[in-house]
């Protein structure tokens, strides 16, 4: 199906990422609209050091935030790395160091904040 | 691929245009908006654990000012935005309601619309 090829071919990004924005979209919907409506809603006007240790004591809030940081940032990096494609900044030698920065810069973005995180964990 | 087939391919790219041009740049510059703050709120979340309370309780009262509340909210309308247009392009993948896409983007839109006036209403107080 011509649908098929265009949004799996390798100019446009290749399959596997293109599965990896499905999947953490999902996630992300997900586990967004629960950090939104705790932080935008519920505790809107309110946000300090404690409310957040407050709220993150429950456990589930964080397991909430980690699933929420590692999805958002694949998503965020990748989708910026389908822009990017798409207006052929990225020629296939330049491509592989691209893809490599934005792997190691979303992988220290999902360490720094989980370990941002742990200070209302431990 | 001919020009015709690669214009008709993509359903967010040359098969419905006028609407579906400005919904796929929205969902583009919005996308953009909020990698870009991903970065800037895990900086200042991590505030707590760099420069301790003292200072990431500075950073919250210098944000609670009409405007940037204000910002915030258009910052929850891009998020309901981008996550409401992308459930369309999710179901279209699979898909769901390729006929009565028009229809499946307006009802989302729906949704998003009245997600918003709950959290326009909610922050007002702190805007007006």
């Amino acid at each position: 199906m011509a649908m098929r090829t265009e949004v799996l071919d390798r100019s446009r990004g290749g399959m596997w990422p293109w599965l990896g924005q499905r999947v953490t979209a999902v996630l992300v919907l997900v586990t967004i609209m629960i950090h939104l409506i705790l932080t935008h809603y519920i505790a809107i006007g309110h946000l300090s050091y404690s409310n957040i240790g407050e709220r993150l004591a429950g456990g589930a809030v964080v397991v909430n935030d980690i699933v929420l940081l590692l999805a958002v940032t694949f998503h965020g990096l990748n989708g910026l790395r389908m822009v990017v494609l798409d207006w052929g900044l990225a020629g296939s030698g330049g491509r592989r160091v691209f893809d490599v920065v934005l792997w190691v810069v979303g992988i220290a973005a999902v360490v720094y904040g989980i370990w941002a995180l742990w200070v209302w964990v431990s | 691929m001919s020009a015709k087939e690669r214009e008709t391919a993509n359903v967010g790219a040359g098969l419905w245009k006028g609407t579906g041009m400005w919904a796929w740049m929205l969902f583009r510059i919005s996308g953009l908006i909020l990698v870009f703050y991903l970065f800037v709120h895990v900086w200042v979340i991590s505030q707590g654990r760099l420069n301790g309370a003292g200072t990431m309780n500075s950073f919250f009262k210098f944000f609670d000012k009409p405007f940037l509340v204000f910002l915030d909210l258009m910052l929850v309308s891009a998020v309901l935005y981008h996550a409401l247009n992308g459930v369309r392009i999710v179901l279209m993948d699979l898909g769901i309601g390729i006929k009565q896409h028009k229809l499946v983007f307006w009802v989302c839109m729906v949704i998003a619309a009245l997600a918003l006036s709950l959290f326009a209403v909610k922050a007002s107080s702190y805007i007006l």
